[in-house]
């Protein structure tokens, strides 16, 4: 079953477009990524199949369930905002322990504690939010969100503003609540953190989903050129112009040296080919290293 | 739903807004049941009897209840929105069940602090009239309702005390105005505020009970819109 479905999902502001028409489909059990720029329209769209603001048009269906039925699943779904404020009056503990009260939860004075530990909230747990960094607060944000052990957990930035420690351990977290069976939808600008962390990748633009797959999908479709990084045992001048001549059908760009060579060829089919050119020429291959583009080139290419 | 309510109690009981307010309630409760037991002969002799010590009550909610009630739940519900710590909320509990503790919460404050305003009288009457005091939480709650109302369509909370404020001052001056006035708009205005409905009841005993009806509608507007909004 689809986590989420959307279908033509629009948010308009006047004439501004905000969402356009977007038609996402994210399977259960994986951790969804969301890349855009600022103003993409990422945190608007979460905003929508959160019911936190109403669609313009198109519809959707979260945990199978059309958006009028959105209120009757509250309790399996979590959700980080992506500007988290709270009760100044509150500490950590009462906050969690009224937004548990919220969903019906009757937690333990002991599991509420155990979920601020998760995010490493263990030193604050009485102190009020009014004395919390903005980190502390991220912190916490994430662990109103989880409190419940939702089905479907929405983090909107969950690492900005958050020192790298937390950093580390708020993947290792995310990663063990996905374990669980959690489908996560991540919006990041991060993008080597959706990278590391996600299945599966959508990157909306003006509005729109521009791409949509996983990583492996994505570097194949906007894998122009394949560079193969070759180290091998030393060559003489008379084997370097063989080897080039060898490969001139094959390759968009060759550049032998002594101990090394780069080539660049238009497909992964010709990788072998380029292994046995040098197998055949009896060149002994220490490393061979295929390049694949970052998320971070998918991105600059789709600009 | 009454997670919200009782936290919204709970905070009303908290602030020192409220705790002025209830002072001063409570002050003016016992010092005019005080000044009335120096006049009891000749109220009694006016037929006012055991309601003369209510009247002290009556008196400042019908002329400060608007301002009361504004000055603490003006941004009962335009607040959280404003902090955005609505999103919590509404990701938690539905949007009906938010309206509706916001105004329980903030209904049970008044009624438990009335309450007690009557009962401190006690000492003074002798006696504790319920009627007195459904009278008076009816009263009160048609302003916690417009407040919510208010609260709900108005999405700064900066706005909502400013026009709650006007709201709180023309509201007793119309209401009292169109009791005794031929101006068909004053008079047409009148019929909205519960003043026409609290005069008539020396007459009509159970006019003040029809102004439960406009809470309800503030609640149902409020709810029809809150639903609609973008949070």
């Amino acid at each position: 079953m689809e986590a989420l479905q959307t279908h033509q999902l629009t948010k308009t502001y006047g004439k501004k477009i905000v969402v356009d028409s977007v038609d996402l489909h994210i399977p259960e059990g994986t951790i969804f990524g969301f890349l855009g720029k600022n103003g993409a329209g990422k945190s608007t769209f979460i905003n929508m199949v959160t019911g936190l603001i109403k669609p313009s048009s198109g519809s959707f269906e979260v945990l199978g369930q059309p958006e009028k039925r959105l209120e009757s699943i509250q309790k399996e779904i979590g959700v980080l905002p992506d500007y988290s404020t709270f009760y100044d009056d509150l500490t950590a503990y009462h906050h969690l322990n009224y937004f548990q009260k919220l969903v019906k939860q009757s937690l333990s004075k002991q599991d509420i504690i155990h979920v601020l530990t998760q995010v490493g909230l263990e030193d604050a747990v009485h102190v009020k939010v009014k004395k919390y960094s903005f980190g502390m607060k991220k912190k916490l944000g994430i662990a109103q969100s989880i409190i419940h052990q939702p089905k479907l957990l929405f983090l909107d930035e969950p690492t900005s503003g958050v020192d790298a420690n937390a950093v580390l351990n708020i993947h290792a977290l995310i990663k063990e609540i996905a374990a669980q069976g959690t489908t996560i939808l991540l919006t990041s600008h991060n993008l080597n953190e959706v990278e590391k962390l996600c299945d599966e990748i959508a990157i909306m633009n003006k509005g729109s989903i521009q791409t949509q797959g996983t990583m492996k999908q994505l570097r194949e479709q906007y894998q122009q050129d394949i560079v193969i990084h070759i180290h091998h045992r030393s060559l003489s001048e008379k084997e370097q112009v063989h080897l080039q001549t060898s490969f001139t059908e094959l390759v968009e760009k060759i550049q032998i040296e002594e101990t090394s060579s780069e080539i660049i060829v238009a497909s992964k089919e010709y990788i072998p080919h380029v292994n046995k050119q040098f197998v055949r020429q009896d060149i002994d291959v220490f490393r061979l290293e295929v390049e694949e583009p970052s998320l971070e080139e998918i991105f600059l290419n789709l600009e | 739903m009454f997670t919200v309510a009782f936290r919204e109690f709970k905070s009303l009981f908290t602030s020192i807004r409220s705790g002025l307010i209830i002072a001063v309630l409570f002050g003016v409760t016992v010092g005019a049941a005080r000044l009335v037991r120096q006049f009891e002969a000749p109220l009694q002799d006016l037929g006012l009897g055991q309601d003369a010590y209510v009247m002290g009550l009556m008196l400042l909610l019908i002329l400060a209840a608007p301002l009361f009630v504004t000055s603490l739940s003006h941004n009962i519900v335009n607040k959280e929105m404003d902090t955005r710590t609505i999103r919590f909320l509404a990701t938690k509990t539905s949007r009906n069940h938010i309206i509706l503790g916001k105004f329980i919460g903030s209904f049970l404050f008044w009624a438990v602090c009335l309450t007690v305003a009557l009962l401190l009288i006690i000492p003074f009457s002798k006696s504790f009239s319920i009627l007195n005091l459904i009278q008076a939480i009816i009263f009160v709650s048609y302003f916690i309702g417009l407040t919510l109302f208010l609260s709900t369509v108005i999405p700064k909370p900066s706005l909502s005390m400013f026009l709650g404020i006007i709201i709180s001052v023309a509201l007793p001056v119309l209401g009292l105005w169109s009791t005794g006035t031929d101006n068909l708009f004053v008079k047409a205005i009148g019929y909205i505020t519960p003043y026409f409905y609290y005069i008539q009841e020396e007459t009509h005993s159970y006019y003040a009970y029809f102004v439960v009806l406009f809470p309800v509608l503030f609640i149902v507007l409020s709810l029809f819109i809150f639903r609609k909004r973008d949070l």
